[in-house]
């Protein structure tokens, strides 16, 4: 990796990795929101420094409309019943989370090869997806579909109930 | 200044142990569904970094990372989706 691609990668990572404090840490819905539209900025400039340009644009497109539904006004504040202590502890379990992933990266016997992707990539996931691996995209688009189909039917019981 | 395959993955591991910090800490479940997407931007990150670092160079192999990572990224949307639809709507009672 040349050392403009490495700058964008470390750039893209620390907006990614601010974001998502911030999402954490910010307060109402509409900044923690925005804060995860920097995460999908973020992940797109990780993507695209690793030279996968369509998985950056997919990206953008994907954690960016994650960051317009959750900054929307429209739906529900829904607060969890639960103490502060299972709080603290699940967030120890994630800094320990961190902990043992760091871990597993920095003391992992990689094997390195310099590949270089070069190009955009468009055609050559665009054959994997439909040819190559066609099962696994059917599976996803499944998934999409039952989450559709479960979130509307959800949301037209529950404006049914009220 | 260049970056390897152990930076990549610490990157991956932030971005997982944050998004399980957001789905742990927040009270608002709606604002803790963000934590999903960013989970599985760390693991879609991973996948893409040892696509372009440690992918056996043969064939469409390398390429096989960045397929996850895309097919994470419409699956981490689809669960967004279905938790704020399960969260209901505000108004039009």
């Amino acid at each position: 990796m040349d050392s403009l691609h490495a700058i964008g990668f470390y750039v893209s990572a620390a907006i990614s990795v601010a974001g998502g404090l911030s999402v954490a840490f910010l307060p109402d819905r509409i900044r923690p929101g925005m804060a995860l539209g920097a995460v999908a900025i973020g992940v797109a400039g990780i993507y695209l420094s690793l030279s996968a340009g369509f998985a950056a644009l997919v990206a953008l497109a994907c954690y960016g409309g994650c960051a317009v539904l959750l900054a929307g006004p429209a739906y529900r504040v829904v607060e969890a019943n639960i103490g502060g202590i299972w709080r603290q502890l699940g967030a120890v379990g994630a800094g320990a989370l961190l902990l043992a992933l760091a871990y597993a990266a920095y003391f992992g016997n990689f094997g390195e090869h310099s590949y270089f992707g070069g190009d955009f990539g468009t055609a050559a996931i665009g054959r994997r997806l439909f040819a190559h691996d066609a099962l696994a995209t059917e599976a996803v688009a499944s998934l999409v579909l039952v989450a559709l189909v479960g979130a509307a039917a959800a949301w037209r019981a529950r404006d049914r109930s009220r | 200044m260049t970056a390897d395959l152990a930076a990549v993955l610490f990157v991956a591991a932030a971005l997982v142990a944050v998004g399980a910090f957001i789905a742990a800490w927040r009270r608002d479940l709606t604002v803790a569904l963000a934590g999903i997407p960013l989970m599985f931007a760390g693991a879609g990150t991973a996948f893409a970094g040892v696509s372009r670092f440690a992918a056996a160079p043969a064939g469409g192999a390398q390429l096989l990372g960045q397929e996850v990572a895309v097919l994470l990224s419409v699956a981490a949307l689809a669960a967004v989706v279905l938790g704020l639809g399960l969260a209901g709507r505000e108004g039009r009672r």
